[in-house]
């Protein structure tokens, strides 16, 4: 028993803590949870603790259904929800085998067998989301849902419920040890933005799995509904998650160089290049539902063509003006990614497009200027400015050729991610929609 | 010459002296220019004039090298006289203390030279104190006042500061030095002070390193704003130095009073370096030795302060297990003491946790094993510490065992060697016989270390390669010659190398099984903590096991007790030691009145290793040692382990026919044969001495000769011996291939040729019952294994005759045969029977196998039966990808797609006319029509999964199971095992999936003409 593992089962004890949540993610990015009361707590650091694997989500195959969750004591927390009487505090877990050896189908270990090769290389991976997502009244069956307000980006609501709410989400957030950056109304009706501040990509993957479960929270104790869709409506912008990525190499920032064009290193050069080259492969795993889709191209800054720009918001890849003197903030932002995406996977697989550029020495291509939505199809094509996959089965048909996504995922998770989201593509297009009923059920 | 010269020279030579006219004359000069005279005093105090005899505390005889230190004496006379110290001299040559002194300047050019750098030092040999035990304060304070720096402030700063600093600071640290060494090495028992020796020259680097920090804070005034701590790690921080060797550092910094993180960090970068450079680098006065901080996280890329929480951090997340067994010598030694006390609390548990981790023993043990494959060759046998038997298998040996049981028992959580080796001893986990020699050779070896590194102060662990170098040596270490000290040195080898098995396994057997009284024996609990630490899944059934083979006054008994401690860590090395250990029980009670067995186990090199390791390993070779157990002396000969060659097995077939008319009888020895044969490819196959791909060759052959020996009796038993016909036996499939594996069937099919004259349908009623007759023979019980003989390859698969003519062998294929049927008939060869009918039948279907065309109409029904198959053939309820032989990208696509190649292009290029997977490739690139990357990819995903199948038959998993990987994890794990590529059972589950996939790829646009856009 480590010093760390004697804290958490001190806290246990003073802080009253009457069930411990041990949380992991499936595949699919969503957050599972197995409760246990504080006298099995020893046994789960000692020996972990068993469960039947093949109920998650792309996490087993079917005939070897015992994994073992090995709470990770340094993310104990005790849970702040306002709901819950008695106190609940959650940790992490690891997912392994029974042989002890590491589950190839846990996000966690993906993202961390990817920061493993950058650290091979000398680099350190620090991510930065600002996630997006809207606000409901509670849904009704068979209703469109409906926003909480009507106002737009920055607008400042009095006595909003957007207001109160990113209030109470961001002290929630501190009080988790999450730190927030910024938080401010979106433009879309009912629609929010909160941006946790720098970290590792893995403390930050932790950080949005934690996120979104505590913002649902939130939502509930204030009666509203918080959602993570990509596109919950038609005419309002989708909700993105921009994420900025720096690499370190020691303390060092590995894309800034004071000589350079832009300031932009050779490594943050080639960086870019290895995402744009590698982003259709990649875009079912950042954007992962066919629902993704409607928001990657339903306009309204979302990035639909593969090129970058220094402050140009209709570029997959922007880089961002730095303060003057600030080189350790270089950084590269990465505009595909929505809200609803597995963030270890995204991570892992951006990363590894980003690498792979460096590795290879990527040529980057002349950045993008314009509007790239202004531009006719012949001047994009002219400019070589490639599409993003139109659909997930677009997308999928692109990524189930990449060596890179195999590689990087583990060929698990690949196979796992393709069959699933076929399954998905198929059930979406058997849907007779109110759209066809609407437009042809009248004159057909 | 004069009298009193001769006796000179003699009494100089006896006393050691290599050149006694060189050093009487040195000798002379010393005296002409101080009026003291040396001598050999004690040699022979007869042949001197007494009155030579004033410096009675110098005594040549017992010096390391006189001659060094005559001529080293005469330099500092020298030196002496020109800084006018020479009184100071004389008064300590004269004094008693003399002998330290000499004892220096016989031992040390380095320190010699030193001396008589600075001559007024001397002096300090002549203090009545004794320098050993080193006050660890003392010291301190001794190197922090010659920088001008008050020891007794919190944080000292020097006011000598740049380079006179760096200098004071090493003059005063080897004025020290000089005391502990000349204390060393005029020292009556040298391994009995060694560890104060060792405590005192860590103390120093400890001293120096604070000094050196203080010098560094002279020159940066922000230094309150950090807390800096040194710790040291390696020998340093375990307080067993040697005279020379890089101080390894960790540096730790918390912020100061009003200072941030940042801050903090940058400034103590700055000291760390400065306090470290004061140590090494270039000045006047010479470096003491490199301060490397490379075990710190993340190596020499990573940051060189951290502070408390990011050291944690880095041992948490990222850290291998050699980095936990550095730190269990983590030591604060200089710096801010509450800040290296938190760093210890920090770290400390996590070192403790290590023996919990993933493949820990498996890691520790890799690493060692990669520390010795880094000696040269040269100097393996001269390497007091790296080489095989030397200081680092005894601290391995140690640490090893502390990490394993410091979990459970506090007791052991102890930085110093020789410490913890007591610990050990007094806890009952090892033996005292080896706990004493375990002591005696480090304490042994540690001096040989100091003596040869002390002589040039340089870091070196090898013995001199020089007689001088040697001779010097062993008389500076109490040994008579050099002839005695190299005896002493091979026996330690020896024996650290024994007793790592003694001492890490022989405890685990039960007290019954002690050999004698200072034998430690574990108990239950710790028993069962080392059995699973080093991979026992039951460690309480093992104990049962070992109980069982230990127990009694029998010779076997005694025997086993000696065997099993080796055995157990190579049952241990093994995938499944536990299936080892009760194999080997099992087989020692079958065996139990065979004398030779346990005499060759013990008498023979490998035997009893190759053994653990098979039984750990193969039930499949299990299974067949327990049914012949006599066969396990193959393992006492490699060249019992070669498979016998084809005709070797053929003769002994044919003389097995030749002696016995009973159709029974020889059956059931060509049968035997096979079995023994199998036996020994497998055990071979598993000890790693041919791969899968020999093995399967070697299989088919000695398929080939008792099908042939089953084909000879049946033909026998017909018509007197006289058959109306002659008959071949064609081999088909994977057999046809000669790709077989252990459990596999063998796919054939019967053609004869009749007679002229007798009636064809008498002939085919005869061959009819001369095929039945021969898979009667092979496949019927018996006591030796059958072979299972498939014949629905024939024409018209289960419809048609089992043996056919081969003149409608022929027009069958001619006429009515699918295309399906030409591509089995690729893999057509002939086996046995007939050499005529053999060549006719090839000559006939050469045609249809290779024809000159292949229609569309044939293409497409090809592809659509191969679709077909993929959704038909396989097994319900499994995951299709798992499956290494009809699942995507395995077996049967890679042969497909080769197949339908050679249907296509072998008419044209002969050189694809074979019935092998592999060089049918290797000829399908050659001819041009395929790719090379493409053929390197089928290749690859091929020979793994032909791999995993023998793998699979060697575990003893049946026929049929050998096509699908198994999900379990620990299987997966056992399989990695046998294959041995090093990797783990999820990486072979990935590894397995990667190759399929990309052949699947390249099948599906090769043989379906699918392609992507």
């Amino acid at each position: 028993m480590d010093k760390q593992q004697e804290y958490v089962l001190r806290s246990v004890e003073e802080r009253d803590v009457r069930f411990i949540r041990l949380w992991f993610t499936d595949v699919l990015g969503v957050l599972k949870s197995v409760a246990i009361a504080p006298a099995e707590l020893e046994n789960a650091f000692e020996e972990g603790i068993g469960f039947d694997g093949s109920a998650i989500e792309g996490l087993t195959r079917v005939y070897e259904a015992d994994m073992i969750a090995r709470p990770d004591p340094t993310t104990f927390q005790i849970l702040p929800w306002r709901g819950d009487r008695q106190t609940v505090a959650r940790m992490f877990c690891d997912i392994q085998t029974p042989e002890g050896e590491p589950a190839m189908a846990d996000p966690r270990y993906v993202l961390k067998r990817a920061l493993d090769k950058a650290s091979a290389q000398g680099f350190t991976f620090y991510t930065h989301p600002e996630i997006e997502f809207y606000l409901f009244e509670p849904l009704v069956d068979g209703e469109p849902p409906r926003p909480v307000d009507q106002a737009g980006y920055f607008d400042n609501v009095p006595r909003g419920t957007a207001h109160n709410f990113r209030r109470q989400a961001i002290t929630t957030l501190e009080s988790m040890g999450i730190s927030v950056e910024f938080s401010h109304h979106e433009a879309g009706p009912g629609q929010n933005e909160i941006d946790l501040k720098y970290a590792d990509a893995l403390t930050t993957a932790d950080n949005i799995m934690t996120f979104r479960a505590a913002v649902k929270e939130i939502a509930l104790e204030q009666g509203v509904f918080a959602s993570f869709m990509p596109k919950p409506l038609d005419a309002a912008p989708g909700s993105g998650m921009h994420t900025h990525f720096s690499l370190f190499e020691g303390d060092r920032n590995a894309f800034f160089d004071a000589a350079a064009p832009l300031q932009l290193s050779d490594v943050a050069r080639k960086f870019i290049a290895g995402l744009l080259r590698h982003a259709p492969e990649v875009t079912a795993i950042t954007n992962q539902y066919v629902n993704s889709y409607k928001r990657l191209w339903g306009g309204a800054e979302a990035p639909s063509y593969v090129c970058w720009g220094s402050n140009n918001r209709s570029a997959l890849v922007r880089v961002p003006v730095r303060k003057a003197g600030k080189g350790q903030s270089s950084r590269i932002e990465y505009r595909a990614l929505d809200s609803a995406t597995n963030p270890y996977l995204a991570f892992a697989v951006l990363l590894a497009a980003g690498l792979k550029g460096v590795e290879e020495n990527y040529e980057l291509p002349d950045r993008a200027e314009d509007d790239v939505w202004e531009l006719s199809p012949g001047e994009r094509r002219a400019m070589g400015y490639e599409p993003l996959p139109a659909s997930l089965s677009d997308a999928i048909n692109v990524m189930e050729t990449s060596e890179l996504v195999a590689e990087t995922l583990g060929e698990q998770v690949f196979d796992f991610v393709l069959r699933n989201k076929r399954a998905e593509w198929d059930a979406y297009r058997s849907q007779v929609t109110a759209f066809e009923l609407e437009r042809f059920l009248p004159v057909l | 010459m004069t009298t009193r010269s001769v006796s000179e020279a003699s009494v100089l030579r006896r006393a050691g002296v290599a050149d006694p006219e060189r050093v009487a004359g040195q000798i002379a000069q010393i005296e002409a220019a101080t009026g003291l005279r040396l001598a050999a005093a004690g040699v022979n105090p007869a042949g001197i004039d007494a009155a030579g005899i004033n410096l009675p505390g110098i005594d040549l005889a017992v010096l390391a090298d006189p001659d060094l230190a005559v001529l080293q004496l005469l330099r500092l006379v020298e030196a002496a006289i020109e800084s006018g110290d020479l009184d100071r001299l004389v008064s300590v040559v004269t004094a008693p203390t003399a002998a330290r002194l000499a004892a220096i300047l016989g031992a040390s050019s380095a320190l010699g030279d030193f001396l008589i750098r600075h001559p007024s030092l001397v002096s300090t040999l002549a203090s009545p104190e004794p320098a050993l035990p080193l006050s660890a304060s003392a010291a301190r304070a001794a190197l922090l006042v010659a920088v001008g720096a008050d020891p007794s402030a919190p944080l000292p700063v020097a006011t000598i500061v740049g380079a006179p600093g760096v200098d004071a600071l090493r003059i005063a640290y080897r004025t020290l030095l000089l005391r502990v060494a000349s204390e060393d090495v005029s020292s009556p028992s040298p391994v009995t002070i060694v560890p104060t020796v060792a405590e005192a020259l860590a103390d120093l680097a400890g001293a120096a390193l604070e000094a050196g920090l203080a010098l560094a804070r002279a020159d940066e005034p922000g230094y309150a704003e950090t807390r800096l701590a040194i710790i040291a790690m390696g020998k340093c921080g375990a307080r067993e130095l040697n005279y020379v060797s890089d101080v390894d550092v960790i540096f730790v910094a918390e912020p100061g009073p009003g200072a941030d993180d940042a801050r903090s960090i940058a400034i103590a970068t700055r000291l760390a370096t400065a306090a470290a450079r004061a140590c090494d680098r270039p000045s006047s006065e010479l470096a003491l030795w490199q301060v490397d901080a490379n075990l710190r996280p993340e190596g020499k890329d990573g940051a060189l302060v951290r502070n408390v929480a990011s050291h944690r951090a880095y041992y948490e997340r990222w850290a291998s297990t050699w980095e936990f067994q550095a730190l269990l010598k983590a030591r604060p030694v200089a710096g801010d003491r509450e800040v290296g006390e938190a760093y210890f609390a920090a770290v400390e548990p996590l070192v403790w946790e290590a023996s919990q981790r993933e493949n820990f023993v498996e890691d520790a043990q890799a690493m060692r094993r990669r520390v010795e494959e880094h000696v040269p060759a040269l100097e393996a046998d001269r390497q007091i510490k790296l080489g095989p038997g030397g200081l680092r298998d005894v601290e391995f040996t140690i640490q090893l065992l502390q990490l394993v049981h410091g979990r459970a028992d506090e007791s052991l959580r102890i930085a110093p060697t020789l410490a913890a080796l007591a610990a050990l001893r007094k806890g009952g986990y090892v033996g005292r016989d080896e706990a004493d020699r375990m002591d005696h050779a480090y304490r042994q070896l540690r001096v040989w270390e100091h003596r040869v590194q002390m002589a040039r102060m340089r870091r070196t662990h090898l013995l001199p390669d020089s007689e001088e170098g040697l001779r010097a040596l062993a008389r500076s270490s109490g040994f008579a010659s050099s002839e005695a000290l190299l005896e002493a040195w091979h026996e330690i080898r020896r024996d650290v190398r024994s007793m790592h098995l003694e001492m890490f396994y022989r405890p685990i057997l039960p007290v019954v099984a002690r050999l004698s009284a200072g034998e430690a024996s574990l108990d239950t609990d710790a028993a069962g903590e080392r059995l699973a630490a080093i991979g026992f899944a039951d460690p309480e059934a093992a104990q049962r096991h070992l109980a069982a083979l230990t127990e009694g006054v029998s010779r076997k008994a005694a025997i086993q007790r000696q065997l099993l401690p080796a055995m157990i860590g190579w049952f241990a090395e093994g995938p499944d030691p536990d299936a080892g250990l009760l194999a080997f029980r099992t087989l020692s009670e079958q065996l139990k009145d065979a004398s030779w067995y346990l005499k060759m186990l013990r008498d023979s090199g490998t035997a009893a290793e190759r053994l653990a390791r098979l039984l750990s390993t193969s039930a499949y070779v299990t299974e067949a040692l327990l049914a012949s157990a006599e066969d396990v002396t193959w393992l006492d000969k490699d060249e019992d382990l070669v498979p016998r060659d084809e005709a070797r097995l053929v003769h002994e077939a044919d003389a097995i026919l030749a002696r016995s008319q009973d159709a029974d009888q020889c059956i059931t020895a060509l049968r035997g044969l096979r079995g023994r044969e199998l036996a020994r490819t497998a055990a071979a196959d598993v000890l790693g001495l041919l791969d899968t791909l020999e093995a399967a060759t070697t299989i088919t052959h000695v398929a080939d000769v008792v099908v042939g020996g089953a084909l000879r009796i049946a033909m026998s038993e017909v018509g007197g011996g006289k058959a109306p016909f002659d008959m071949a036996i064609i081999a088909m499939g994977r057999y046809g291939g000669m790709e077989m594996s252990y459990p596999s069937d063998a796919d054939v099919m019967f053609v004869y040729e009749p007679h002229d004259g007798p009636e064809p349908a008498e002939a085919d009623r005869i061959a009819q019952h001369v095929a039945t007759e021969v898979r009667r023979l092979l496949q019927t019980a018996n006591p030796q294994p059958a072979l299972d003989v498939d014949v629905d390859l024939r024409p018209e698969g289960k419809n048609g005759p089992l043996a056919r003519s081969l003149a409608s062998t022929a027009e069958y294929y001619g006429r009515w045969s699918e295309p399906w049927e030409a591509q089995a008939l690729l893999r057509a060869r002939p086996a046995a029977g007939d050499e005529g009918v053999r060549a006719r039948f090839v000559e006939a279907i050469d045609a249809i196998r290779f024809p000159s065309e292949l229609g569309p109409e044939a293409l497409k029904q090809m592809r659509t039966l191969k679709a077909r198959m993929e959704s038909e053939r396989l097994p319900r309820g499994i995951d299709p990808r798992r499956h290494v032989k009809l699942g995507p990208g395995g077996l049967a696509d890679v042969e497909w797609t080769v197949q339908l190649l050679q249907l296509l292009h072998a008419h044209e290029h002969p050189e694809l006319r074979t019935t092998l997977t592999l060089p049918a490739i290797e000829a399908a690139v050659a001819s041009g029509v395929l790719r090379n990357d493409d053929a390197a990819v089928l290749a690859e995903a091929w020979r793994l999964a032909t791999r995993l199948r023998g793998a699979m038959a060697l575990r003893g998993y049946a026929s049929q199971r050998t096509n699908v990987i198994p999900g379990d994890a620990r299987e997966l794990k056992v399989l990695a095992g046998i294959l041995g590529d090093g990797w783990t059972g999820t990486q072979l589950d990935e590894n397995y999936a990667r190759a399929a996939r990309r052949a699947r790829v390249v099948m599906e646009r090769v043989f379906y003409g699918w392609e992507k856009e």
